[in-house]
């Protein structure tokens, strides 16, 4: 634990074990996110589903990407992840994105979204009570976040309700999470 | 409808095999069979056997996930 990393955010006025089970609860959301993406990437077949694998496995690498990042923070500030992975997955932030009954690539596609949207409402949520206070928490939350939009954008855009307003990864993942990574 | 007391929906806490259930604006939810409210918590901030009419104000989102659970009752208003 780095204890005077701790103490500086206490003394921000933030609640460190709050902010350290919704950090373990996300980073439960992302390594199972990881897995069950997994699943639905292999269950994206057809004409419809074979262009949109690729964009899926971005994101089902970028949300393992998130995990990766998450971890050194959570112990920087005396956190630790569960020593039991069923206890893990059963703390996750988000609800499992399990593969639908009826597996149509427009029922997948459902799936991914609201798994995006529920990231994208617990980053948010982070930031704001890490914004001004806890700055390393909040510089790796945001830059999860801007991820999350873009996959939310991403699959929505699939879906029909209007442009994402930006390209698809070009060779790279995590262009904003990256330097958390290295 | 059952009618709750503020005190009588403290009981239903989600912990220990009990019921989990939260009040919006009057009406009481059963949100017992939720992941996100597995023993009585939910996202490390919130607690069931509450009102938390005021606290979804502060929440990553609306109503419409609450409205979703089955309405088992309503808050005494006193």
């Amino acid at each position: 634990m780095a204890k005077v990393t701790r103490e500086m955010v206490e003394r921000s006025g933030v609640d460190v074990d709050v902010l350290l089970e919704l950090l373990i609860k996300n980073a439960a959301a992302e390594l199972t996110t990881y897995y069950y993406y997994t699943i639905l990437r292999t269950n994206l077949i057809g004409l419809k589903g074979e262009g949109l694998k690729e964009i899926a496995e971005v994101a089902r690498i970028e949300d393992r990407n998130h995990f990766e990042a998450l971890v050194p923070r959570i112990y920087e500030l005396g956190g630790k992840l569960p020593d039991d992975m069923k206890e893990f997955h059963d703390m996750s932030a988000c609800p499992p994105a399990r593969l639908p009954e009826n597996p149509t690539v427009e029922e997948i596609l459902k799936v991914l979204v609201e798994a995006e949207r529920c990231a994208v409402r617990e980053y948010t949520q982070i930031c704001n009570m890490t914004a001004g206070k806890d700055h390393r928490t909040y510089d790796l939350a945001l830059a999860i976040l801007n991820e999350e939009i873009e996959h939310e954008s991403w699959f929505s855009e699939f879906l029909g309700e209007g442009p994402s307003g930006h390209f698809m990864r070009r060779g790279e993942t995590s262009p904003f999470v990256s330097k958390f990574l290295k | 409808m059952k009618i709750f007391s503020k005190d009588e929906l403290k009981y239903f806490d989600g912990k220990e095999g009990r019921p989990a259930y939260v009040a919006y604006k009057g009406r009481v939810y059963n949100v017992t069979n939720s992941f996100l409210w597995k023993g009585g918590k939910h996202m490390a901030l919130h607690v069931a056997g509450c009102d938390l009419t005021e606290e979804l104000k502060k929440a990553p989102h609306g109503d419409e996930f609450i409205k979703r659970f089955p309405v088992v009752g309503v808050l005494e208003c006193k």
